[in-house]
């Protein structure tokens, strides 16, 4: 549990952050979204002491950081970069093993883990485990620096910008593993990032800063439905907002029973999104699908106007 | 430091192993050999000079002489090294970022104090003799060695620093595990210039009353023998050509540790 | 994210109301030499050696008192920094700095004996050390306040102006005044000698330089071997290379009688010039070919695809660029070939050297100053303009 009350953090008369309150429960994670400027990144600086706020309490597990000594502390969350910070004079292992090391464990156990992580994050051991952070490709290396941040087991995770240097393809592909792994790993993440798609598709809890302020927080779906004002709705995509909605909602939460009608061609999986459901349906020139489950079994349907109807209802209910 | 560099070096690099102290060793031999056995070269001494009577130098052995030599320029080294890394690392921390400023600006005067002028104003304050040279030396070589240290550590990227910090390093664990690693190359390359300037520098000793390999020189100059002077050139040029190599050496297994991405 | 967060904490905290820990140590380690050091020593004539005296006596309780505020006013002001207080102490090292032949002209009032006409006042430890930390102080200021470099230059000209006025009337009890009255017209032409040593080795190394840069950049093969030889040239002591040219030029001198006519002699000016040129073609042809090397392939690339010939790219884009770094060799020669020549003094060449090892050899410190402090003068001068010069010609303006 992270919480930040009336933080405010000043470079001289300047104020990079302004009175910013926010609470992450555990296990969720939180993105901090906001153009270059906007003060995201000093927040997560200030939560890992790495720049000293000036202002208000942040509160992790019930205790201000103040009182924690700041490297111990530091050694217990794990933190990304953009540009992975990795030891170029290291080779890989040893740049994961670098915090247990810190904390003295034992040298057998710090082999242990760092296997346990490669394996995790798909990095064969034999093959990375002795070469230089120069020779790895840029999703690699940031690979190793997610391991790195993981390896004491930290309850907390802050990533500034991880994916932000990596191409589209390495990055959408790191973003999917992230999301698998925060799915097993239930850390309490806080990700600073300029990119809202990246956000939206990984985040339980979406900031949005502007100038040092918050200028609105919540679920991406209650962001998306009812931005605040005309700088939300631009971050989140002006007219393609109707689109980023309907990406965060999946098929199978809105079909219906199979009708008496003969089943239509087009199948879908369940799991995909309503947005994939309607890239479907303009495709194939249809206004209906056939929804499928893991065996590519019919388990209902999924119409153009049921798509077109739930937007309203979700609409209507978060209004109300 | 070297231990930790060192360790890493032996992961890296176990198959590069004898061709690189090939010249280092041969200019080692030639040196000691030009030391030892220079009365042999009789005969092309005596072509270059026919009508002197004497034409190898033997006032003082000049294996005595490459002695005296190596601990002028070798306590200078340690103390330049000594001085010039402290002060570039304390300039580079937060409590002693007040004079990096300074210092930089005086580093990058680099030797632009001409090493005769510095030995004459010593002489006035230290009397003739050796002090006075090592005086000299140490000034002259010490800016190149702060110069380098500062590009090192501040060559060492900021990213890598705060991931540094981020991990819960302290600052003691990132400067000896992070930043002086990356920065050797660098400061050696500094003191490489500093030490192989400062063998040839050292002969000027021999004009304030320092007795090293300056002094056939001094008195080939004096007594119009040119073949001392040879001699003392000789011995002093194959003396920086030994270092120097040394040097290359040492900067190729660092380089060999990581390439400069 | 920008600049705001890629720096950890603000750097110049200075600004803040924290003392400037620089100039106030340094006004401590100035007030600890006053005291600790002899400030001035007396000889009653050239030969015997001089006895020292510390700051009471050469100033007097007043004359203390007075420079003791003086320099402790400056860690006062540097206490709480603020542009006001570094304009203020700007002033005040300046006025130290032209009060300090003031301060010799007092002590040779209180020390020396007017019956003694050979008595003469050295410089003492002190002196020396407050001198060199107000110039560090200087160097400070001007970092601190942001100055160009011409502005520390005026006002050390203007300390310069009143140190020689004060030296041409009122210090002729000082021992280094007295040494350069005894042979100014030596002095002149030595200074005279030196310089055109130096510019002609210089400008010689120049040209050569230049033309062996792009012999090197066309031949690639000369390129390894040129490097190696010059390389080789700059671990042989200066020492050495003056006196193994005087056998060689001896011998051309005796029996080539067209040479000799032109004054090539195996002592003096020609084995010296010879010496300086080779010392000085390494730092010229290294920066030439690297500046020339360093520019942008991106750019060359771009100017290219504009349409520009290639004689047009050299001179519009690739010499410009490669200026500042071309400069920077010929103000890295220009310094070395100060600091030689002095050495060339020992095979006759003449110059300020001359002064040195004379002084030396009659153990005559005074002299030997007469003769090292103007080139250290000499190496900065040049050091400090050529820098300014490469600055201003810095392709887009100073960085």
């Amino acid at each position: 549990m992270i919480e930040l009350s009336h933080v405010s953090k000043r470079f001289g008369d300047e104020a990079a952050v302004d009175d910013i309150s926010l609470q992450v429960p555990k296990g969720k994670f939180c993105a901090l979204v906001g153009t270059s400027g906007c003060g995201k990144s000093t927040t997560l600086r200030m939560i890992n002491r790495l720049i000293e706020h000036s202002e208000g309490d942040i509160i992790l597990d019930g205790q201000a950081i103040d009182a924690y000594d700041p490297v111990k502390l530091r050694r217990r969350i794990g933190y990304v970069i953009q540009h992975t910070g990795l030891f170029p004079h290291w080779t890989v292992a040893r740049n994961i093993g670098l915090v247990p090391r810190l904390l003295k464990w034992s040298a057998t156990d710090v082999q242990y883990r760092v296997a346990e992580l490669m394996h995790l994050l798909g990095l064969p051991v034999d093959e990375f485990g002795h070469k230089y952070p120069h020779q790895l490709s840029g999703g690699q290396a940031q690979r190793v620096g997610v391991a790195r941040a993981l390896a004491a087991d930290p309850d907390i995770l802050l990533m500034d910008e991880p994916f932000g240097a990596l191409d589209p393809i390495t990055r959408e592909k790191l973003q999917d593993e992230l999301a698998k792994l925060q799915a097993r790993l239930h850390k309490t993440v806080v990700f600073v990032t300029h990119d809202m798609d990246e956000a939206l598709k990984l985040a339980d809890h979406l900031v949005v800063m502007r100038k040092g302020q918050i200028v609105q927080q919540g679920s991406p779906l209650a962001l998306l439905q009812n931005p605040s004002d005309p700088f939300v709705e631009s971050m989140l995509g002006g007219l393609e907002r109707g689109l980023k909605q309907a990406a965060l909602t999946r098929v199978k939460d809105h079909m219906t029973s199979m009708g008496p009608t003969l089943p239509a061609q087009s199948r879908i999986p369940g799991v995909f999104s309503l947005r994939q459901a309607l890239s479907m349906m303009l495709r194939d020139h249809c206004d209906r699908l056939t929804v499928v489950d893991q065996h590519d079994m019919p388990v209902g349907e999924l119409s153009l106007r049921r798509i077109i109807k739930e937007a309203q209802l979700d609409n209507g209910n978060t209004r109300e | 430091m070297e231990t930790r560099v060192n360790n890493s070096l032996s992961v890296a690099q176990p198959h590069t192993k004898a061709p690189q102290w090939l010249w280092p060793l041969m200019w080692g031999a030639l040196l000691l050999g030009s030391v030892t056995v220079m009365s042999a070269a009789e005969p092309l001494f005596r072509w270059i000079e026919p009508d002197a009577r004497q034409v190898i130098y033997e006032r003082t052995e000049l294996y005595v002489l490459l002695g005296r030599h190596l601990f002028v320029v070798g306590i200078a080294a340690v103390v330049t090294i000594i001085v010039g890394v402290a002060a570039g690392i304390a300039v580079t921390r937060r409590w002693g970022s007040d004079f990096l400023p300074l210092v930089a600006q005086l580093a990058s005067l680099g030797q632009t104090f001409p090493p005769v002028a510095v030995l004459a104003l010593a002489v006035p304050v230290l009397g003739f003799g050796t002090l006075p040279i090592i005086v000299a030396l140490m000034l002259y070589g010490l800016l190149p060695i702060v110069r380098n240290t500062l590009a090192g550590l501040q060559g060492v990227e900021d990213d890598i620093k705060t991931a540094a910090h981020a991990m819960g390093m302290t600052p003691r664990q990132i400067l000896r595990q992070v930043e002086l690693p990356l920065a050797a190359p660098v400061i050696l390359a500094g003191i490489r210039t500093s030490v192989t300037i400062n063998i040839a520098t050292a002969a000027l000793g021999a004009t304030v009353g320092a007795s090293n390999l300056g002094d056939p020189i001094i008195s080939g100059i004096v007594n119009g023998n040119m073949a001392y002077v040879a001699q003392g050139a000789l011995t002093i040029a194959l003396l920086a050509l030994t270092i120097d190599s040394l040097f290359e050496v040492l900067q190729r297994q660092l380089r060999t540790c990581f390439s400069a991405s | 994210m920008t600049l705001m967060d890629a720096l950890p904490t603000p750097r110049l905290r200075w600004e803040g109301r924290h003392p400037n820990i620089v100039l106030v140590s340094f006004s401590c380690i100035m007030l600890a030499a006053f005291w600790v050091f002899d400030v001035v020593s007396m000889a009653p004539n050239r030969i015997v050696l001089g006895t020292g005296h510390g700051a009471l006596e050469a100033f007097g309780w007043p004359g203390a008192l007075l420079v003791t505020l003086l320099l402790a006013c400056i860690g006062i002001l540097a206490w709480q920094p603020s542009h006001r207080h570094y304009r203020a102490l700007l002033a005040a090292v300046v006025f130290i700095m032209a009060l300090m032949p003031v301060g010799l002209m007092a002590s040779s009032y209180l020390l020396i004996d007017p019956e003694l006409p050979q008595a003469r006042l050295g410089i003492g430890a002190a002196y020396w050390l407050v001198l060199f930390v107000l110039l560090l102080c200087l160097v400070e200021l001007r970092l601190r306040l942001n100055l160009t470099r011409i502005w520390p230059t005026l006002l050390l000209c203007g300390v310069a102006l009143v140190w020689w006025l004060c030296a041409a009337f009122g210090l002729g009890a000082l021992a280094l005044v007295q040494e350069f009255r005894a042979r100014d017209q030596q002095f002149l032409s030595a200074v005279g000698q030196h310089i055109k040593l130096v510019s002609i080795a210089v400008s010689v190394s120049i040209v050569l330089g230049l033309a062996l840069a792009m012999l090197m950049r066309r031949y690639a093969r000369l390129q390894k071997g040129a490097f190696a030889v010059l390389n080789f040239l700059q671990t042989i002591p200066s020492l050495a290379l003056f006196g193994l040219l005087l056998a060689p030029l001896a011998w051309l001198a005796a029996n080539v009688p067209f040479l000799g006519q032109l004054g090539v002699s195996g002592i003096g000016t020609t084995p010296a010039l010879i010496a300086l040129i080779a010392y000085s073609l390494l730092p010229i042809v290294r920066n030439t070919y690297t500046a020339l090397e360093q520019v942008s392939p991106d750019t060359l690339e771009a100017a290219k695809g504009m349409g520009m010939r290639a004689g047009q790219r050299f001179w519009q884009v690739r010499l410009p660029l490669a200026l500042p770094v071309l400069l920077e060799g010929v103000r890295i020669t220009t310094v070395q070939a100060v600091g030689l020549t002095a050495v060339a003094a020992l095979i006759g060449a003449g110059g300020l050297g001359t002064f040195i090892f004379q002084g030396l050899g009659q153990a005559a410190m005074d002299m030997v100053l007469l003769g090292a402090l103007p080139i250290l003068m000499m190496a900065l001068v040049v050091d400090a303009g050529l820098g300014a010069l490469a600055e201003a010609l810095r392709p887009g303006g100073t960085r």
